[in-house]
């Protein structure tokens, strides 16, 4: 088998993100130097694009909706029908859990009544938007393993290039500690495609002291932030999130939707570093600590 | 990281899945009927189900894996056996992709795709709707469909042979006809 025949015959692997390593880079070098085959691979991008963008072929419809939800529901009411011989020591105990709990209750009401009364503005959708949960899933399958990172490196202007002819949108990740001369806080691993609403948004994987932070990129016409927490700062509106054990922050900004996501303490707005590293920036990360 | 923590937490993640596990239901059923009863049924048996997955991660593939066993025992039921058939592995696929035509794919109304890929055969339309519409990676339609990584590449690339051929038949057709009318 030449060497083109052992390429085309993993193409469909390459492009569906099956192969990982030196075989990606094996198949990305040869791509570059091998018109014939850079040819078969536009064909075959093309295709899966059709396949692709034909998606949703269903939609659920509202009725299906209505009846699924008390389904959902039920599952956070459902009681055992029988009361096993060993419920009666429960109950008693269970009556001193309720007295610590109504004990607890009287104590912590104001704070409650204080916490309601201060965010009667905040809007009443809290849940997480699709794209948060999006960011906070791949984050989470790449720093298990089971999603391999597409292009690997340290420098913001190879990732930045990486992504220029794989997705719609222009990506230039800025490199603050170069210019400001300051002390290396955190390391730019690489980068990958994610699919995301029949359209591939832009995973990029920094890492600070040891921990993963997730920036998930796509165009704000795709994906619009919502939901959660939202703080104003600077102009721009931030929706924060803990999805999964990890904070996840959303935010649009000149006609592209971010996801910053970590395990980093407080809200992870640590995390902003890796775009705002300088001094000046700082004011920019105050206001997303919880007050 | 237990990221469904609370009941509450659980019932929003996997009501997020309501279109995609509809879609394939249709896939299997193909009667929207039947589908409706098997979302439903899946959520049931998610919604009672112990070993719940810890992780939104996760999530997804465990209620497809959950909807397509209530499925296969929907099929027991009603017939002898499963209505998915093990298809031809012999079968070309070469051919497809050196097609002139299918580099006009790209301006195929989604129509004439969504068509296509509805006159698959049942196996290659399950696996193309859960690698090419939902987004599962090889290993995790080997475990909704219960078989080795190696079948999903093999039974994937067939399908799509398939339907780069339907595609570019249609597409050939429709030259034809265009030309036709011209003269």
């Amino acid at each position: 088998m030449n060497k083109c025949e052992d390429i085309r015959g993993r193409l469909a692997l390459y492009l569906d993100h099956e192969l990982q390593g030196t075989e990606r880079a094996s198949v990305e070098t040869h791509l570059t130097e091998c018109e014939s085959c850079a040819a078969v691979l536009a064909k075959q991008l093309n295709f899966l694009k059709a396949v692709r963008e034909s998606g949703p072929l269903y939609i659920a419809s509202p009725a299906l909706r209505e009846k699924i939800q008390p389904l959902l529901n039920d599952v956070q009411v459902s009681v055992p029908t029988a009361k096993p011989h060993s419920a009666v020591k429960t109950d008693v105990r269970f009556r001193w859990v309720l007295a610590a709990a109504a004990a607890l209750l009287v104590l912590f009401l104001p704070i409650l009544v204080w916490q309601f009364v201060g965010q009667s503005d905040a809007p009443s959708n809290r849940r997480p938007s699709s794209f948060a949960l999006k960011a906070a899933e791949t984050h989470l399958r790449v720093t298990r393993g089971q999603l391999p990172l597409e292009t690997q490196s340290a420098s913001p202007q190879d990732i930045s290039e990486w992504f220029s002819d794989k997705v719609s949108f222009s990506v230039k990740l800025p490199n603050y500690q170069e210019s400001s001369g300051q002390e290396k806080l955190y390391t730019l691993e690489g980068a990958r495609l994610v699919g995301f609403q029949n359209d591939y948004a832009a995973y990029v994987a920094y890492r600070m002291k040891s921990r993963p932070i997730s920036l998930v990129i796509t165009s704000a016409s795709v994906a619009k932030p919502s939901g959660g927490e939202e703080i104003a700062s600077r102009g721009l509106r931030f929706h924060y999130n803990a999805i999964d054990g990890l904070k996840v922050i959303t935010w649009s900004d000149r006609g592209l939707t971010y996801a910053l996501v970590s395990d980093l303490d407080e809200r992870g707005q640590q995390s902003c570093i890796v775009c705002h590293e300088g001094t000046k920036d700082r004011d920019f990360i105050e206001p997303l600590k919880p007050r | 990281m237990n990221s469904l923590p609370t009941n509450a937490a659980f019932g929003q993640a996997a009501l997020e899945h309501i279109d995609a596990l509809y879609g394939y239901a249709m896939t299997l059923t193909r009667d929207t009927t039947e589908a409706e009863d098997l979302v439903q049924d899946t959520y049931v048996r998610a919604a009672r189900a112990v070993n719940r997955p810890d992780s939104d991660a996760t999530l997804k593939g465990w209620l497809f894996v959950i909807m397509r066993n209530a499925w296969l025992n929907q099929v027991r039921h009603k017939n002898a056996g499963p209505l998915f058939v093990d298809i031809d592995s012999s079968e070309s696929t070469g051919d497809a992709q050196d097609n002139p035509h299918v580099v006009y794919l790209r301006k195929l109304e989604r129509e004439q795709v969504r068509e296509a890929i509805e006159s698959l055969p049942d196996a290659y339309r399950e696996i193309v709707v859960l690698r090419d519409i939902e987004g599962f990676t090889y290993q995790e339609i080997a475990t909704v469909l219960d078989c080795p990584a190696g079948t999903v590449m093999s039974r994937l690339g067939r399908a799509r042979g398939r339907l780069k051929k339907l595609l570019s038949a249609w597409q050939t057709k429709a030259r034809v006809k265009a030309v036709g009318h011209r003269n």
